[in-house]
């Protein structure tokens, strides 16, 4: 797998308020390296560092000590040439402007010309299936839409990576659940390399490829766990024994977990 | 939360607004009557408070000689308005590019804001000439940069750091951040502040007139009739300029519901 990697983490410490005596490590010699085309999901109890790790995958943040390397190049250079699209836990929209506008904003200050930044949104906008409501504002929209638009909005600079930080954490379980099949079936068109923060064993088992599970204080990685569940996932994967099956190695996996035997 | 559909204010809105407005129209009604039927039966003489009737008769009489007023005074405060206000944006704009400097800079701005700025009058006009509208505008200019400057600093700073993150996700240059987040993040601050520049204007003009310059401006009128002393032209021009002020401020706010639709539907929903 190592010729095809997009991403690959070696060695990645993040150590925050570094030298002072209210240090926390938030990541410890961390090793990832993910495949093109692969939906990984970076699975873990609140404070394990996923969003961080992602964070320093995206260059949203650097690393204490370690190398990272995103798209052959590093996290910023990846950055810069908007390898990546990014849809963080709440939508964000831009409440000034309409779906559109929103969804072309990536575009627009990647300085691609209008004529074709219009057209291009409006394909975007086909892929989540809210072709109707490209006039409305972000006001108007259901957490789950404006979700939805977000991701359109993170797809459409035509990214090779899409970086997902809980972006259904806020939502209900039933829109959750239809968004995670909704996700699928982008992910499947647009053959993007999917990075996916989650906190939900069943949302991690359902998406992914691959199951990263990660401890918490110090965060590291705990276990990778291949899922080799075949698509097109449905509803009805959810019900198969093979489903209830890999929910209950991932679990174990977590309760495993070094943290838990540090904490007590 | 559902969705609602695009839909523009139309009849049943209008009807609405109309229904809103009465109470205001039969305040205003009362209050007028109340004031003709006080001056009328106490017979309060013309120097201390002349009749709402003796007013629209000297409005009516001085009719060509108040529009003809207003008008240059009307130029004037537009011209304060459009200085002040640009001026005010654009000193928030380096401001919020460069955020060290913003404590400093307010400081002082509200230090200026604090010497009453009409007492600069005199010195405008000897600056720029009694009889040039520029030491007219100047005043009004300098009283609405305060408010400008500071409400659009706020509006500019105050930004969700979410929505920063995404302009960072997403490599943006700092002038993209300004033009493409920022500056509309601010407009609904820009608004008020400009509201409240409309009235500031108007008195600062009004005041600077009382100073000397060309005839034909209401300040002037105002303080030559009163000198006469016509005390029910002086409240027509009063009047007049309060109405000024009042159509300036609904033009404000017609170009705030033009300008962000968002805007105006949240209030719309809200109320």
């Amino acid at each position: 797998m190592a010729e095809h990697a997009i991403i690959s983490v070696r060695g990645v410490d993040k150590v925050f308020n570094s030298g002072s005596d209210r240090a926390v490590t938030a990541l410890q010699d961390i090793d990832l390296t993910i495949g093109r085309g692969e939906f990984i999901s970076l699975l873990g109890p609140s404070g394990c560092g996923k969003s961080t790790l992602l964070r320093v995958m995206a260059d949203l943040t650097g690393p204490t000590s370690g190398t990272v390397t995103v798209n052959g190049k590093t996290p910023g250079a990846a950055r810069a040439d908007r390898d990546y699209g990014m849809v963080f836990q709440q939508a964000g929209l831009f409440e000034w402007r309409n779906v559109l506008r929103n969804v072309e904003l990536p575009l627009q200050v990647a300085g691609v010309k209008k004529e074709v930044h219009r057209a291009k949104a409006l394909e975007m906008l086909e892929l989540v299936r809210l072709s109707d409501f490209a006039g409305h504002y972000p006001w108007q929209l259901s957490g789950g839409m404006q979700q939805r638009v977000a991701i359109a909005r993170a797809l459409s600079a035509d990214p090779e990576i899409l970086f997902m930080d809980e972006p259904l954490g806020a939502l209900d379980e039933m829109n959750r659940e239809r968004l995670q099949g909704e996700l699928l079936r982008i992910w499947g068109d647009t053959r993007t390399t999917v990075v996916f923060v989650t906190h939900s064993i069943s949302e991690a088992v359902f998406l992914s490829s691959r199951v990263v599970v990660m401890s918490a204080r110090p965060g590291r990685v705990a276990a990778c766990i291949d899922v080799d569940l075949p698509h097109p996932r449905t509803a009805e994967t959810r019900t198969t024994p093979e489903f209830f099956e890999k929910v209950k190695e991932v679990r174990q996996a977590l309760h495993g977990a070094p943290s838990e035997q540090a904490a007590a | 939360m559902s969705t609602v559909p695009l839909s523009r204010p139309g009849r049943p809105a209008l009807m609405s607004r109309a229904l809103r407005l009465t109470p205001v129209a039969v305040t205003a009604v009362l209050l007028l009557g109340l004031w003709q039927s006080v001056v009328v039966l106490f017979d309060v003489p013309v120097f201390i408070m002349p009749s709402p009737v003796m007013i629209a008769e000297a409005f009516q009489q001085d009719f060509g000689t108040i529009m003809s007023a207003s008008r240059s005074t009307v130029e004037s405060v537009l011209l304060g308005l459009v200085l002040g206000s640009l001026g005010g944006v654009a000193v928030a704009l380096v401001v919020s590019r460069f955020p060290r400097m913003s404590g400093p800079v307010l400081n002082t701005a509200v230090l200026v804001n604090c010497a009453p700025i009409v007492a600069l009058a005199p010195i405008f006009n000897n600056w720029f000439g009694v009889t040039s509208m520029l030491s007219k505008a100047g005043v009004a200019a300098v009283m609405v940069f305060f408010p400008v400057f500071v409400n659009t600093t706020r509006g500019l700073l105050q930004i969700a750091p979410l929505h920063v993150e995404i302009m960072e996700s997403l490599a943006a240059r700092p002038r993209q951040v300004a033009l493409l987040l920022r500056l509309p993040n601010a407009l609904p601050f820009i608004f008020n502040a400009l509201k409240l520049g409309t009235t500031l204007a108007v008195i600062g003009v009004i005041v600077s007139e009382y100073f000397g310059g060309s005839t034909e401006a209401l300040g002037v009128y105002i303080a030559y009739q009163a000198a006469l002393p016509r005390f029910d032209y002086a409240w027509a021009g009063i009047l007049v300029s309060g109405a000024l002020g009042l159509a300036m401020f609904g033009v404000v706010t017609l170009l705030e519901r033009f300008l962000m639709p968002w805007h105006e539907s949240l209030h719309e929903e809200e109320s």
